[in-house]
């Protein structure tokens, strides 16, 4: 089982505790899948799904999609595109900051700036 | 501090406690029929895009650029509903206004919160607010129409079309009354560039809402009292409305496509919702509100036809979500729609 798999089934049973509606069933017929496609995902006998799939799967069960992305081994396509866009200076950044802790990431995020109105 | 995160606000207060964050997201929906029949709740067709108005300066005018917050596009008539989420049990007292007119009071815009008549909702009491507090247990639905047009909420209160778009401003409670409150609960919190300079030229108007439809939702009283929220600290965001053809002129991108009609999504077979909110008491509808004309009523009464595709449809799907249960989810997925 890898680690995406074991992660996003006991996620899912843990819902499934209180609510019925998270039966493997039910959680694969609302993200567009097969039971039996979900079921093998969870059990990590297939690659972790499509980024589509993936975003769908951690909406669906309350996760974070970039968590779950990077779960699975993936990064984000918005992401991509960002990097791709700029890729120098996304680089750099990312290099610069990798071994910052996150309290310290925290002021680097870009705040909304409030105006007069 | 409020940060964008696929686009959602998220809005934080670790200067009051580590728990004090929660997020606030625009939701596409349909528009329910303009008809003075009461309507269940629409769903939740994804969330619409939000930007930086600083990333867009140089091709805004001054006016916009200078409220700062961020930008949303929405075609003309179309509905809106907002999402509150995010929290960890952290309660918060939040005001919306549209073209700064309160949406729960109907009075003019106010930097602090007032109990009589009171003009905030709580989280995480308050999942949704889908429009305007027009009587006890029923809103009317936030649609968007161009300002200067007169249909706005703005414009039919003030007569004037200054503000446009939507206005927020964040409280949490007190940290003395949240570690009280952790204190007191024996059980979990389980509550869980071309057209760009002639957008800079023309200085163009933005996009107000206005009174829609009318809608089964309580707007719940503040069960902990106006003293419980910290107004020391609070965060404000303006959301500046473009229409389609301004947000792909500011930002280059599409924007989502135009929803389906009330009457396709509930010919569809698809479900609307109904929401449980519990023991949580609902207030009364705004006298000011309550006098607005509707979009369709004040377009009747103009000669005009502001709303396309308004027929009356009969809802028989209609599914029950309430606080106890495991999700809140009124949201459906574009796959989930086409699959239909």
């Amino acid at each position: 089982m890898t680690h995406f798999g074991k992660s996003i089934r006991s996620r899912r049973e843990h819902l499934h505790l209180d609510d019925k509606r998270f039966s493997l069933r039910q959680v694969a017929l609302r993200i567009g899948i097969e039971p039996a496609y979900l079921s093998k995902i969870e059990r990590g006998e297939v690659s972790p799904p499509s980024e589509a799939t993936t975003v769908r799967l951690a909406h669906e069960l309350g996760e974070d999609p970039d968590v779950l992305l990077a779960l699975a081994g993936k990064v984000s396509g918005d992401l991509q595109n960002i990097i791709r866009k700029r890729p120098k200076l996304f680089a750099e950044l990312i290099r610069q900051l990798k071994e910052a802790p996150d309290h310290a990431l925290l002021h680097v995020v870009r705040e909304v700036r409030d105006g007069e109105w | 501090m409020i940060t964008l995160k696929n686009d959602n606000l998220e809005f934080r207060f670790p200067e009051v406690h580590r728990d004090a964050r929660c997020t606030i997201e625009f939701q596409r929906t349909l528009r329910i029929p303009d008809d003075d029949r009461d309507y269940p709740l629409p769903p939740g067709l994804g969330r619409f895009p939000l930007r930086h108005i600083d990333d867009f300066a140089r091709r805004l005018p001054e006016r916009w650029r200078r409220r700062g917050g961020v930008i949303m596009p929405m075609h003309q008539a179309e509905a809106m509903w907002i999402s509150f989420g995010g929290y960890s049990g952290y309660p918060f007292a939040v005001k919306i206004a549209t073209g700064k007119i309160c949406a729960i009071s109907g009075n003019p815009w106010m930097n602090h919160l007032n109990k009589d008549p009171k003009d905030y909702v709580v989280l995480p009491e308050q999942p949704w607010l889908d429009g305007y507090c027009v009587e006890k247990g029923v809103i009317r639905q936030f649609v968007a129409m161009p300002l200067g047009k007169g249909y706005t909420a703005e414009e039919q209160l003030t007569g004037a079309a200054q503000h446009g778009g939507l206005q927020i401003v964040v409280y949490p409670m007190k940290r003395k009354r949240y570690k009280q409150l952790m204190a007191r609960a024996t059980v979990g919190m389980g509550r869980s560039d071309e057209l760009a300079n002639v957008l800079y030229c023309s200085a163009p108007e933005p996009m107000g809402l206005s009174p829609g439809g009318r809608m089964r939702q309580e707007i719940y009283d503040d069960p902990y009292g106006l003293d419980a929220w910290d107004q020391k600290h609070s965060r404000r965001c303006f959301v500046t409305i473009a229409n389609s053809t301004q947000w792909m002129a500011i930002t280059g991108e599409r924007p989502p496509t135009v929803p389906p009609s009330a009457l396709e999504y509930t010919e569809a077979g698809l479900p609307w919702f109904e929401w449980y909110g519990g023991d949580v008491a609902a207030i009364d509808g705004a006298r000011k509100l309550e006098k607005l004309a509707s979009v369709a009523q004040l377009g009747k009464k103009k000669g005009e036809r502001p709303l396309p595709e308004n027929e009356s449809v009969d809802v028989t799907q209609v599914v029950g979500l309430s606080a106890g249960g495991a999700t809140l989810d009124r949201e459906f997925t574009s796959d989930e729609i086409l699959r239909s």
